[in-house]
């Protein structure tokens, strides 16, 4: 019995050991997700990049004829290209659980999405061009059960009007209430306001806040 | 951090707990685990066997009782009123073994822990031994069991139920959980924190028995009860790991419902009864308010709770799909496209797997030690089915069993 007794101690042992190894989990949990926001990160740069060279390339031939064709094309591409690194960053949001740093990688997407929504609508002045701006803006931060719902769908009918449209239109979808004030200032300008989000807008006209088909969509697209 | 992620965390802080805690017990004591004491006098033992409707099995039970090699002093089957031939038998068997002794009440108790108590009264050895009507000590369980009791502090010994049947698989999901159970067991010995000696068979000092009041008749697992109150009373419960004793385990769902439900409806009344000794470090009892109480009430909460969360998570899905299911048909899109099979496991998911993994290599660990090499060829499958979905019935039993006790149903069986 007095051998039984000093073996409690593997409790106290026990309670260590498992205090280290969970230690041990959560640093390497940390350390995994920070190594998906740097990933992230990574190709945010590079968009970055891309987009202050679109618009220094328009800052720096402004007295000069700019090549329309090249500029609407390189903004189209772009477009495209951040919006497949959007649901590479949807993606691992959602698998996000102890760290918060790719919600901060999140709201650089939405200024870098606000900045290629103004260069667009620049460039559509300037080129009198006919691609079409659809700028899709969420909720984002804790949106209700029908709302995430209503998203979704709504994710999906502006995936199939880009596989349809094609280089035709300039999808840029993007979070309405991060508090960011190019966000706020360019909903502001287009009536836009956080209690009606979801919304889609139509080169900066038409608004749509109603589910309906992706044809139904096309038409304002006319 | 949300609160899911935090509970999980919590969840797989204590899982992680008990591995190490049970691993560590292992480490220190691997090498005299299957060790039993050699008795220093030859311990006189009475065999009590309580009997409802046993007519099928009786004789078989006395006939491996019979065949223990340890010179038994008598075998009292207290026959509690049955209405089937169990009486029969019984008369029949006087003749081929003079140390039988039949009781026979005259009205039904309606609870094993009586039949046990009556058989207890009657015995006359040192030591009684509490044997199931339907189940089978091995010939040597005796032998590697009553050395144990050279501490005069040890009230009651253990030891693993093995499952007697194993065809089908229900059966042989219960033979690893047997198993596991039995060596868990083990190793709460080392830390004197057994918390059941079962009734298959338990060998019990009677001095003690008859100390604490005998068997708890009101309670649905007297077996849990008594090792409770022996340790109340500052008796040492102790477990050989080389004997054995076999049983036959449910083989329909609903049985094996109903026998899970009456132990968990029992361990809830012992929670009740014995609460005031929640960490109260009377003397000599300090393991029942320290371990024993906590981790019963601690093992029910964390079911029902996982289990309101997995309710919850169900919930919120089902709802979510509704409400998806509605809008997609409003905007004529697809329900299901390729992206909605891609998944991006979290850190949460990978945590969850190693500890998956590590509680498996436990398990094949427990089977391996207890040299079970055709329960590890033919249950290759079945051992991630058992820590998979078997164990997942618990928590939803654990409520069947609330509501069950809530009703006042207490039934033997």
């Amino acid at each position: 019995m007095e051998i039984l007794k000093s073996q409690k101690h593997v409790f106290w042992e026990a309670f260590l050991v498992t205090i280290l190894i969970f230690a041990i989990g959560v640093i390497a949990g940390v350390i995994f997700e920070n190594w998906r926001a740097n990933k992230i990160d990574y190709l945010y740069k590079e968009s970055e990049i891309t987009l202050s060279d679109i618009r220094a390339q328009g800052e720096i031939a402004s007295s000069l004829p700019l090549d329309c064709g090249e500029a609407i094309s390189q903004n189209i591409a772009f477009a495209d290209r951040i919006f497949k690194e959007a649901e590479l960053l949807s993606r691992y949001e959602g698998a996000q659980t102890l760290t918060e740093q790719i919600n901060l990688e999140h709201k650089k997407y939405d200024i870098l999405r606000a900045l290629l929504w103004s260069n667009s609508i620049a460039l559509k002045k300037k080129c009198k061009a006919d691609f079409h701006t659809v700028v899709y803006i969420y909720d984002y931060n804790e949106p209700s059960m029908d709302t995430k719902a209503k998203q979704g769908v709504f994710s999906r009918i502006l995936a199939e009007l880009k596989e349809d449209k094609g280089q035709e239109i300039v999808l840029i979808p993007f979070a309405g209430d991060n508090n960011l004030s190019s966000v706020s200032l360019m909903m502001g300008l287009y009536n836009v306001s956080e209690s009606e989000l979801p919304v889609i807008l139509i080169d900066e006209k038409t608004k749509i806040n109603e589910l309906g088909t992706v044809e139904e969509v096309e038409k304002f697209l006319k | 951090m949300s609160i899911l992620p935090i509970i999980y965390l919590v969840y797989m802080f204590i899982t992680l707990y008990f591995l190490a805690l049970f691993l560590t017990i292992y480490s220190v004591n691997r090498k005299n685990i299957f060790s039993y004491p050699v008795p220093k006098k030859k311990y006189s033992v009475s065999f009590v066997v309580p009997a409802y409707n046993e007519g099928e099995t009786i004789a078989d039970t006395l006939e491996h009782i019979f065949n223990i090699d340890y010179l038994l002093e008598e075998v009292i089957v207290v026959n509690d009123a049955s209405t089937d031939n169990t009486l029969e038998v019984l008369e029949k068997l006087k003749d081929k073994y003079p140390k039988l002794r039949v009781i026979t009440h005259k009205k039904n108790s309606g609870s094993a822990a009586a039949s046990q108590n009556t058989g207890l009264k009657a015995a006359k050895s040192e030591l009684v031994a509490v044997v199931d009507a339907d189940s089978y000590p091995s010939r040597d369980s005796i032998g590697k069991m009553v050395g144990f009791f050279n501490d005069e502090k040890v009230g009651a010994v253990t030891c693993p139920v093995v499952a007697r049947n194993t065809d089908i698989f229900i059966e042989k999901l219960q033979a690893i959980e047997y198993k596991v159970i039995a060596f868990s067991r083990k190793l709460l010995d080392y830390v004197d924190a057994i918390y059941v000696t079962p009734g298959p068979l338990a060998l019990y000092r009677r001095k003690a028995l008859l100390e604490i009041g005998g068997f708890d008749e009101k309670n649905m697992t007297q077996d849990i009860e008594a090792t409770w109150n022996l340790t109340a009373h500052g008796w040492d419960r102790r477990m050989s790991l080389s004997a054995n004793v076999s049983s036959t385990v449910p083989s329909k769902f609903k049985e094996w419902y109903r026998q899970r439900r009456r132990w968990n409806v029992g361990g809830l009344q012992c929670i009740y009864k014995y609460k005031s000794y929640l960490f109260s470090s009377r003397k000599g009892s300090a393991m029942l308010g320290f371990f024993i109480v906590p981790f019963f009430i601690f093992s029910t909460f964390l079911g029902l709770v996982g289990l309101s969360i997995w309710a919850y998570l169900i919930a919120r899905r089902v709802i979510s799909w509704s409400l998806y299911t509605k809008y997609t048909i409003v905007a004529s899109t697809p329900l299901l496209t390729l992206e909605d099979f891609y998944i991006t496991p979290n850190f949460l998911n990978y945590l969850g797997v190693v500890l998956f993994l590590a509680g498996l290599v436990f398990t094949l660990v427990i089977l391996a030690i207890l040299k079970e090499k055709i329960l590890m060829r033919e249950n290759l499958l079945n051992i991630p089915f058992y820590m998979l979905i078997y164990i997942s019935f618990y928590p939803f039993i654990m409520l069947g069993s609330i509501w069950h006790a809530v009703r006042g149903k207490k039934i033997w069986r």
